[in-house]
């Protein structure tokens, strides 16, 4: 037994941070959202750090990584508020297509030619995908209208646990842009975050934020190894990630004042992603309903004994 | 990651369920909070130590097992499971025990840690002063040096266990010239000795678990102190580490509430509310969401890690699911949740589990001031008004 992230999980991580920090600053978001949301040089970074074969096996070019790294970088991928179907394709569509033995589209993958929309019953969309434009409230996501009947579940268990994973990383950024603002704001006298009623909001998101991490990185975990409860844990991850991430977009802005309803603060991009993800793969209520028909309904052992199930 | 238990670690866990099973009283002991609810568990605390389960973690020289985290939070889990009575003694093996093991001298360590352990002497904490609560570096307190004796004179408050306890830890001023953190020593006194008046202090539901105590020139030898003359601060931010971070609060605690909170919601389901059915939801992910962040926090000690500002995480979480949890037991009970005794006679635990539940916000340093410290350490922002 050990929850243990690694050395080695860790560094990787803060390799893509640091590198997103580097080339997907506020600047980038800004221009993206000003003239055509995807740029191929930002895709080929990401091809070149060998992320869209993370999860693809040694054998067929990949890393071999597994869902805990991916969801890690998934965190990393929203902490950027990345515009670039990364985590769909890479850490979504990647696991869900060697789940059926499909790998004749890998090589393409890891190489950056290909990706790969993801439709699926539980969206009215398909994100990058072909069909009739939507118009998301977040101007960095392509929405096509879909109609489709695939219901496959571990495809909805992925997609639903990357959201999670990219939500406390994008809760992670406007919690970070709150602190920094309310360092700098000067009000009274004095910055404004030397106030307790600020301080208390944003140590209550950091308590939010703490808290629904081990969850995701024990969800992966769960999915990883193919525990029949894993279902479970996703869920219970998308509800933990999805209200920290809500509390702390809410917070952030509130911290902000006027300014945070303004477009010239970037916060609104961060906020937006937030509520485009909470929405998506499951809502809240979807997957409030997994965890109601495990703990409540009694297919799951619970008690101290059981933390693991 | 690796989510699995090792064939040793089953095999442990199966022990502590068979002397749990074995051992745990079958009718709830009576509040600790009363001297027959108090006399109750400590008895309590000297079968586990008759098994050897005073205080697994420490080393066997100490009277533990010398165990590991990851063994810990499973006998915990077992505890709890087997629902274990509250420990008489947590001041002592969760707080003083391991701040002894990080500060004290080998004398030290055998004079208290096996009588800890073995439950022969139970510890009541002094931290607070009237005028000194949330704001510790205010006390007043005095401690003054005569010979290889200290003389304190002063007043302690709302002191745990106090009540009834043998021996107290607090912080004293030893440099009557110094101000807020400097010159505070920390000193470990026994409460009967002469000079010490204890006066209980009656609690919001009636009961005495905690007192005043009054100090009035007591003599205590200099060998009670714990690290340096002067470092009081710096022993007692290691303790409250300590209190609000890993030990105090095991997860199967919560666990093993969430889980009777589902039992009972599923007696009241026909006439319950939708909120307060996703209320019991909400307890079961938020426990296990403790548990998983404690044993990621334990693997990291594990590690050679360090726990540090996010053990105010830990109090601001654990404390207000405590209080959750209850309040939703009591929404529940509807017109019974009054009832000290429901109609079978049995003692209603979730009003006294809820009354308790709201010192949980307040012990351990105040959520407010844990809310101030995770701003100020962890998300670094402007401290102000603090010396």
């Amino acid at each position: 037994m050990d929850m243990l992230l690694t050395e080695d999980q860790l560094a990787l991580a803060e390799t893509v941070r640091d590198y997103l920090a580097g080339t997907h600053g506020p600047e980038v978001l800004r221009r993206l959202d000003a003239d055509g949301n995807r740029d191929p040089a930002i895709w080929q970074g990401l091809v070149d750090m060998g992320l869209t074969g993370l999860l693809v096996p040694e054998a067929q070019g990949g890393l071999g990584m597994g869902l805990v790294d991916a969801a890690l970088i998934a965190a990393e991928c929203g902490r950027a508020c990345l515009a670039e179907p990364l985590v769909d394709t890479a850490f979504v569509g990647v696991p869900w297509l060697l789940a059926q033995g499909k790998t004749d589209q890998l090589a393409d993958v890891v190489a950056g030619r290909v990706t790969l929309p993801l439709a699926h019953a539980i969206n009215p969309w398909v994100a990058d995908g072909e069909g009739a434009t939507l118009k998301s409230v977040d101007p960095m996501r392509n929405l096509a209208a879909s109609a489709n009947d695939n219901a496959d579940p571990h495809l909805l268990n992925l997609g639903a646990l990357m959201s999670a994973a990219q939500l406390v990383g994008l809760a992670d950024a406007m919690l970070h842009l709150a602190v920094e603002y309310a360092k700098i704001r000067t009000q009274f006298g004095q910055p404004i975050g030397a106030f307790q009623a600020i301080k208390h909001q944003l140590a209550t998101c950091a308590v939010a934020i703490e808290f629904a991490k081990p969850v995701i990185w024990q969800a992966a975990q769960a999915l990883q190894d193919g525990r029949p409860s894993a279902a479970v844990h996703v869920s219970h991850a998308k509800v933990a990630a999805t209200d920290a991430a809500m509390l702390t977009a809410e917070t952030a802005i509130q911290v902000h004042g006027a300014m945070g309803y303004t477009y010239e603060v970037d916060l609104h991009v961060w906020m937006k992603r937030s509520c485009a993800l909470s929405g998506a793969w499951g809502t809240r209520a979807f997957h409030l309903k997994r965890v109601d028909d495990a703990v409540l309904g009694g297919t799951l052992a619970i008690g101290p004994e059981h933390t693991f199930a | 990651m690796h989510l699995e238990y090792t064939p040793e670690q089953d095999a442990f866990r199966a022990e502590v369920r068979a002397w749990m099973e074995a051992h745990v009283p079958k009718e709830p002991l009576v509040t600790l909070e009363c001297r027959e609810g108090y006399d109750q568990h400590v008895e309590w605390e000297r079968t586990l130590a008759s098994g050897n389960w005073g205080m697994v973690t420490w080393p066997e020289a100490y009277g533990g097992r010398g165990l590991d985290l990851i063994q810990w939070l499973i006998f915990e889990e077992e505890y709890f499971r087997a629902g274990g009575p509250n420990r008489a003694n947590q001041n002592g093996i969760f707080l003083l025990g391991p701040t002894i093991m990080e500060f004290g001298t080998e004398e030290q360590k055998k004079r208290f840690l096996t009588p800890m352990a073995k439950g022969e002497v139970i510890w009541a904490q002094a931290w607070s002063e009237p005028g000194a609560g949330s704001d510790m570096a205010a006390i007043s307190s005095k401690a003054v040096r005569d010979g290889d004796h200290y003389v304190i004179t002063g007043q302690k408050t709302w002191s745990s266990r106090a009540a009834f306890a043998d021996w107290g830890f607090g912080m004293f001023r030893t440099d009557p010239e110094s101000k807020r953190h400097k010159g505070l020593t920390f000193i470990l006194f026994d409460i009967n000795s002469p000079g010490i008046t204890r006066r209980p202090i009656r609690q919001l539901h009636g009961d005495t678990g905690f007192a005043e105590l009054f100090f009035d020139e007591v003599r205590v030898p200099v060998e009670n102190c714990l690290a340096g003359e002067g470092e009081g601060w710096n022993v007692a931010m290691a303790t409250a580490g300590f209190e609000r971070g890993l030990m105090l609060r095991s997860p199967g605690r919560f666990q093993a509430t969430a889980k009777r909170l589902v039992d009972l919601y599923r007696k009241h389901e026909a006439e319950a509310s939708p909120a307060a059915r996703e209320a019991v939801l909400q307890a079961w992910m938020s426990a296990q969401a403790y548990a998983y962040n404690t044993y990621a926090v334990a693997a990291k000690i594990m590690a050679g890690g360090k726990i540090g500002a996010e053990a105010s995480l830990n109090k601001i979480f654990w404390s207000e699911l405590d209080r959750s949890m209850h309040r939703t037991a009591m929404q529940l009970l509807g017109a019974h949740a009054e009832l000290k005794r429901f109609d079978d006679g049995s003692v209603n635990q979730w009003l006294e589990g809820y009354i308790f539940s709201l010192s949980g916000p307040i012990y351990a340093g105040s959520n407010e001031v844990q809310r101030n410290i995770t701003a100020e350490r962890m998300l670094g922002l402007p401290r102000v008004g603090a010396g």
